[in-house]
């Protein structure tokens, strides 16, 4: 398969998906604004109105910040895991590169992910948050979060195809995640800096949800090493896994049909 | 590679394929699908798969088509030619509509969006589905649903056709349709395998045919003889009688 049908494959099969899921619902693409606004909503409830944590207007921009970011991370890796095994009918019947249904997970997620960035953005001007010329830092963000989550998607299908009780994982992880990446309490609070460096190291997600707070919120730019670091890690993973992938393509599909 | 002359399009060589089944205890767990089949597709021939349910017609097209690979064996393609398995239903999607449906099968089967595009019409006009074309598949009847796939198979265009089951469904009328749009499609310069478990459409359709029982071939050549060997291993066996039209 050229490289551009490929590319086109992914684009069009995203833009179904997208059109199909919003046909379902009848507030439709409302949804994608309302789903992380509610989200939020909770956390807030939670954690300011219940623990009493008081910290008004400032928290809400900052667990909209943490938990948008999240969510392009968990709900795009949770999707494309099950990307394959939910095609078997295709499968079934044409060999195409198994990479291209997770990543039309991950093109339908960034363009969903692309409307809840709007939202981002609207909520900090509106909670008095400057735009400064930081932000352009979320650009080099952007990317390499983008390869992090590609190489997730292509571990959690390629791990679902094999053995499928790996599905039953990642929802846990993805809960696992949600508390060790400092969604909800801030994770240069620990008291530690010790603790705080070790997090940042060991979970690439906190590190990417502390780069997008430190730039919207405090106009400081993230590690840039650690950055390079994660995205040449991130795309090492990729070229492997693209590499097993193709590799096992029809094992993969014996797989799929098989169990 | 050597093994072609011209006139071979694919060669299937000592194929067996076999897996570790989930549940269960076939063979320590291990089922046997396919075990050791060797046989060669000429150009432009159509050869028929008869063989009763379950006894690995569908997985053979899957390993002509490249879906899947054999544990042991070989199966080479004349280089350059493309194969495309062609059955009810290509993957539908039920929350997209028939024309998103159509398009993404076409594009999958390597068209390009324009391409597909300008197929869209065409399909539309001949599966005779209307303003249904527009709604979700998950809305369209059983065989609505066959109507758009055998269409959309139709209209693609490949060396190798693989075809699996295609004309056993729709109405009375479309199935009509059908039939002679494919009799045309395989009189041509066309290279077609053709799945059937009705000996009648073996019959008419196929140069040569292949029985196939608990995954080994158990009769290859011409379709009469075949068809024969089959009919009578029916009988012998005393197993219930599918249903033979002649």
């Amino acid at each position: 398969m050229r490289l551009s049908q490929y590319f086109s494959l992914i684009d069009v099969q995203a833009r179904m998906l997208l059109k199909a899921d919003s046909s379902k619902f009848i507030l439709g693409s409302l949804w994608w604004f309302l789903e992380p606004l509610l989200w939020v909503g909770v956390f807030y409830v939670v954690f300011n109105l219940i623990l009493d944590s008081h910290r008004g207007g400032d928290f809400v921009v900052f667990l909209a910040c943490g938990k948008f970011a999240f969510i392009w991370f968990s709900k795009t890796v949770n999707q494309a895991s099950n990307s394959i095994v939910a095609n078997r009918s295709l499968v079934s019947k044409i060999n195409v590169p198994k990479t291209i249904f997770p990543m039309a997970a991950v093109q339908e997620s960034l363009y969903r992910q692309a409307a809840v960035y709007l939202l981002l953005f609207f909520i900090l001007v509106v909670f008095g948050h400057p735009i400064t010329l930081t932000w352009l830092w979320l650009i080099p963000v952007w990317l390499v979060y983008y390869l992090i989550i590609v190489a997730c998607s292509f571990i959690g299908a390629y791990l679902v195809c094999m053995v499928r009780d790996f599905s039953k994982f990642i929802p846990l992880g993805m809960t696992f995640l949600l508390f060790t990446s400092g969604i909800f309490w801030d994770i240069r609070d620990i008291g530690n800096p010790q603790k705080t460096e070790l997090l940042l190291a060991l979970n690439p997600i906190a590190f990417m949800v502390d780069a997008h707070r430190q730039i919207l919120m405090k106009a400081t730019p993230p590690d840039a090493m650690h950055l390079v670091l994660l995205g040449v890690g991130a795309t090492v993973l990729i070229i492997v896994m693209v590499g097993l992938m193709r590799k096992k393509s029809q094992y993969l599909a014996l797989k799929v049909l098989s169990s | 590679m050597s093994v072609f002359n011209d006139s071979v399009m694919l060669v299937m060589e000592d194929v067996s394929l076999s897996y570790a089944a989930s549940k269960g205890s076939f063979d320590h767990g291990v089922h046997h699908v396919l075990n050791s089949m060797s046989f060669e597709l000429f150009e432009n021939e159509t050869l028929g798969i008869i063989g009763r349910n379950g006894v690995g017609k569908t997985t053979m097209l899957r390993i002509m088509a490249g879906i899947l690979a054999p544990t042991s064996g070989t199966v080479m393609t004349q280089p350059g030619k493309t194969s495309s398995l062609l059955s009810i239903g290509l993957g539908f999607k039920g929350d997209l509509s028939g024309r998103d449906n159509a398009t993404l099968a076409a594009m999958l089967q390597g068209s390009s969006k324009k391409q597909a595009d300008l197929f869209l019409d065409e399909i539309k006009e001949f599966s005779d589905l209307g303003e249904s074309f527009e709604e979700p598949v998950k809305t369209y009847s059983a065989g609505m649903k066959s109507r758009l796939g055998f269409t959309t198979a139709l209209m693609t265009h490949v060396d190798i056709l693989l075809i699996d089951e295609v004309l056993s469904v729709g109405d009375a009328q479309f199935k009509e349709k059908a039939e002679s749009a494919m009799k045309k499609r395989i009189g041509g310069d066309q290279t077609v395998v053709f799945v059937s478990h009705s000996a009648t459409q073996i019959q008419e359709l196929c140069d040569r045919a292949i029985w196939i029982d608990g995954g080994i071939i158990k009769s290859i050549g011409d379709t009469e003889v075949v068809l024969e060997h089959y009919r009578n291993s029916m009988k012998v066996e005393g197993s219930p009688q599918p249903k033979i039209q002649t």
